[in-house]
């Protein structure tokens, strides 16, 4: 479908998008629940750093972290691989296949239609982040706001590419939930979710920065607190976009190719 | 009667370990994929202990204990609980409980030994080995009283998991889509890695009392090391009794639910 | 509109032997099977046309479905669709298409079907004008007013069909291929179906290719069918004709005054049902007029009326045939 006429498509389906995360409320209830992960850590290590700050961080920057940690996986959610790999099994993905438009935006129609339903989570929990530890909270300069929604959007870009390039393995193999298992793991480990990046040893350090998983919720959180300035904001920004752009290589050429298979065998 | 439901066990546990048999590769991967999952859990661990010797009064080779006790707990989970009863979720979204209710058996027996998944259990092999390693930096073996009550422990917390599987099974006879229901349990579950005493205030009152996770890994790590109050092993016994005689009630009631209104 | 010829769709299989060691030994040294879905098929569709397509189960209907709307690549020859290959999926093509499965649904499942239409409206580029005609010509034809307000979930199954039906046709494909659209559906409902897509078929000139296990669809909808058989094309042509081939055979039923014994029957040609009052004979196509005066002068006929054997059995009969064929193949 040309550019132009799926710019024209892309709101509808925005709003069937939205209209259906509000069918799902109860399910995005039970979803905030099961990420609840940042906040045990947040008591963790404020218990940690009741005595003395760990590297830089005092319990009230552990707060801080953590709110803005919880607040970054809410909007930087996708669930793209469940629904490729429920339907292939189901055979459903040929309906969409018939469709003139690709099944990715509506995958990534979806997902971000979902957004302004998380913002009913999303806005007070940042409220109550300011509220208690101050404005240090958010942003307090104008580019980092700015650069904080390019994270955010980043961050769900390489989330959702990520989705969709497991989710096509379910064309290729049997168990690519399994997969999916093994990728958040690491994504726990190494995103910055369960403690700031910074805390690793420097060697790991270097190793998680070439990663992508960082650039997923550790980046959009460092920039909300108000942890790097301009410059160094700017160049792990850049690592972000690059990581976004090699994702969309991998999951565009495995999204192509698993189609093919698809043709040839049949669902 | 109780001899009919153990035969019934039996047959169920059979034609689990038979289907089981059939998939030997699983063991391999379930393996791997176990020991990356212990790995995974001990990272925070190893990133909290290079701070400090010790967080809330527990010392590296004790924090291990409790990772010890919730990687044996995961294991027992995903090997015995959870199969079946994501079994039952099936059944509930797919309208086929039916069937399993038109059986002339209890039916929570019935829903709750549909599946084993054997292979899960080298999660329970890999706790053991964290219990080991734990003791070994800890410098001295755990003492025999320790080692027979912290196994009664070991009960009242697999009682108290499959009770609070149950409740998290009812609560899909009343939401629409429930397949994140698993998720949303085994993501809770995650907070029974730390001793308990590090968390204060609201959230020590709810891993406490209502989601009982201090109790499961903190109560049985801390007999082993000779620690535990006598008081606090009572508590934990007629605390779990109480917590599965709560969810038998619920789950009776969610089904009389159901039942009535199924059309 | 459809050119169709000499296509095959062969898959690789690949054979997991049972057993550890043999499932290693497989990951070096894999074997194969060919299942030839579709083994040289050839015809030519009008447009407009109402064909439908009749097999067994596994013979290949499907698949050739799959391939003329682009699903499935073909594994040898030439598909034509409206100037367009199928498998190139170019938007155009596929704004002129619409497959409807019996089994698949593409109705969101938790939101009223008008949120589905109005998604397709959007996916298939429909003017505000066009969109709201169709929809309200859908509406009324299939009587949907009640239903599109309601999540598809709390649907019947026969209400879910009639919007997944409206679905299909809010962008007015020129081509229609429904796969066994009335499955499960009640008796009532199917005829519903049946009058709507006929009259969808007469009033856009939209061409139609069905598959179906009901054999009253086939029959109440296509002028011409299409029999694939293990992958190949074993009779196209009129559905009256293809009833002559299978079973020359007529049926003389009669209604008597007064019960007869078998014995009286019997002279006059085969007995396939005989209770109390009434009787079915069956007898050859060149006899039929013997039977019939001979049955007038020698029985208490009340009524008697001459017919073609009903469309399922000659069918079942059909299919036994090939399956028998096969069975011998096998061995």
């Amino acid at each position: 479908m040309s550019l132009r006429s799926t710019l024209r498509a892309l709101p509808t389906l925005l709003r069937v998008g939205f209209s259906e995360a509000v069918a799902y409320r109860a399910e995005m209830f039970v979803w905030v629940l099961s990420t609840t992960m940042p906040l045990i850590m947040m008591a963790l290590w404020t218990a940690v750093a009741r005595e003395a700050p760990v590297g830089q961080y005092g319990s009230q920057d552990f707060v801080r972290y953590f709110l803005a940690a919880f607040v970054v996986r809410q909007l930087t959610g996708a669930w793209a691989a469940w629904m490729i790999n429920y339907e292939v099994r189901q055979g459903t993905l040929a309906m969409r296949l018939l469709r003139p438009i690709s099944p990715l935006w509506g995958y990534a129609a979806e997902n971000i239609g979902a957004m302004p339903m998380r913002l009913f989570v999303v806005v007070p929990v940042a409220s109550f982040a300011v509220y208690t530890v101050g404005w240090q909270a958010v942003p307090q300069t104008a580019w980092g706001w700015a650069f904080l929604l390019v994270s955010i959007f980043g961050g769900w870009l390489i989330t959702f590419l990520a989705n969709v390039a497991i989710g096509t393995l379910s064309l290729y193999m049997e168990s690519s939930t399994k997969l999916m298992d093994v990728w958040l793991a690491l994504f726990f480990v190494c995103s910055g979710y369960l403690y700031p990046v910074e805390l690793f040893p420097p060697v790991l350090r270097t190793v998680m920065d070439w990663l992508p998983f960082r650039y997923q919720i550790g980046l959009p959180v460092e920039l909300m607190t108000n942890a790097h300035g301009f410059e160094v904001a700017l160049g792990l920004l850049g690592r972000q976009w690059l990581w976004v752009g090699l994702m969309l290589l991998i999951s565009l050429g495995l999204w192509k190719r698993g189609l093919k298979r698809f043709a040839a065998f049949g669902g | 009667m109780l001899r009919r439901y153990l035969r019934l066990l039996g047959v169920q546990l059979r034609a689990s370990s038979l289907l089981a048999m059939q998939y030997r590769g699983d063991f391999v991967i379930e393996g791997i994929i176990s020991l990356f999952w212990t790995a995974t859990a001990l990272a925070p661990l190893f990133v909290v202990y290079r701070e400090r010797q010790s967080i809330a009064g527990w010392s590296f080779g004790e924090a291990l204990l409790v990772i010890g006790w919730f990687t044996l707990l995961q294991g027992i989970l995903e090997g015995a609980i959870n199969p079946s009863l994501t079994g039952v979720v099936e059944h509930i979204r797919k309208g086929t409980l039916d069937f399993v209710l038109l059986k002339p058996a209890d039916a929570q027996f019935l829903v709750s030994t549909t599946r084993f998944l054997p292979w899960r259990s080298i999660n329970a092999l890999a706790g053991i080995g964290l219990f080991v390693y734990g003791f070994h930096l800890i410098g001295r073996p755990p003492s025999l009283l320790g080692v027979l009550t912290s196994l009664v422990l070991l009960g009242t917390s697999v009682l108290l998991l499959y009770s609070l599987w149950i409740l998290t099974v009812s609560a899909a006879f009343y939401v629409v889509r429930v397949d994140n229901l698993t998720y949303f349990f085994t993501s809770i579950f995650d907070a029974a890695r730390w001793p308990a005493s590090v968390f204060r205030g609201v959230l020590a009152f709810v891993f406490t009392f209502v989601i009982p996770l201090a109790v499961m890994t903190t109560f049985p790590a801390q007999a082993m090391l000779d620690r535990l109050p006598w008081m606090s092993l009572v508590w934990a016994v007629v605390g779990s009794l109480g917590f599965a005689l709560l969810s038998r009630r619920v789950w009776l009631l969610s089904i009389g639910r159901y039942t009535s209104a199924s059309s | 509109m459809i050119s169709v010829r000499d296509l095959r769709k062969h898959y690789q299989v690949h054979k997991r032997p049972p057993g550890l060691k043999a499932a290693l030994r497989s990951v070096i040294h894999r074997t194969y099977t060919t299942v030839k879905a579709v083994d040289g098929i050839s015809f030519e569709i009008k447009p407009g046309e109402r064909v439908g397509f009749l097999g067994p189960n596994g013979a290949g209907k499907t698949t050739t479905l799959k391939v003329l709307s682009g699903l499935l690549h073909p594994s040898s020859g030439e598909v034509w669709v409206d100037g367009h290959v199928p498998r190139h999926r170019e938007d155009a093509f596929l704004k002129k298409i619409m497959l409807v499965m019996g089994q698949k649904q593409q109705l969101l499942w938790d939101l009223p079907p008008a949120e589905t239409f109005e998604l397709n409206r959007a996916i298939y580029d429909v003017p505000r004008a066009q969109y709201k005609q169709t929809l309200d010509e859908l509406v009324s034809l299939l009587e949907l007013e009640e239903l599109i307000g309601k999540p598809a979930r709390q649907l019947s199954l026969g209400e879910r069909m009639k919007c997944e039906l409206a679905a299909a046709l809010i962008h007015r494909p020129k081509l229609l291929f429904l796969d066994e659209p009335t499955i499960g559906l009640d008796v009532s409902m199917q005829a519903t179906m049946r009058t709507f897509i006929k009259s969808y078929n007469e009033r856009h000139g939209a061409t139609l290719i069905l598959t179906s296990h009901y054999m009253d669809d086939v029959a109440a909808l296509c002028p011409r069918v299409i029999v694939i058989d293990k992958g190949q094309l074993s009779y196209d042509g009129g559905l009256d004709a293809l009833v002559q081939r299978v079973r020359p055979e007529k049926r003389v039923v009669l209604r008597l005054n007064r019960p007869v014994d078998a014995d009286s029957l019997a002279p006059l040609g085969k007995v396939v049902t005989h209770d109390n009052v009434t009787a079915v004979l069956q007898v050859p196509q060149d006899a039929v007029n013997a039977t019939v005066s001979r049955a007038l002068s020698s029985l208490p006929v009340q009524d008697l009326t001459v017919e073609n054997a009903p469309l399922e059995e000659v069918m079942s009969e059909l299919f036994a045939e090939s399956k028998a064929r096969r069975g011998t193949v096998g061995a």
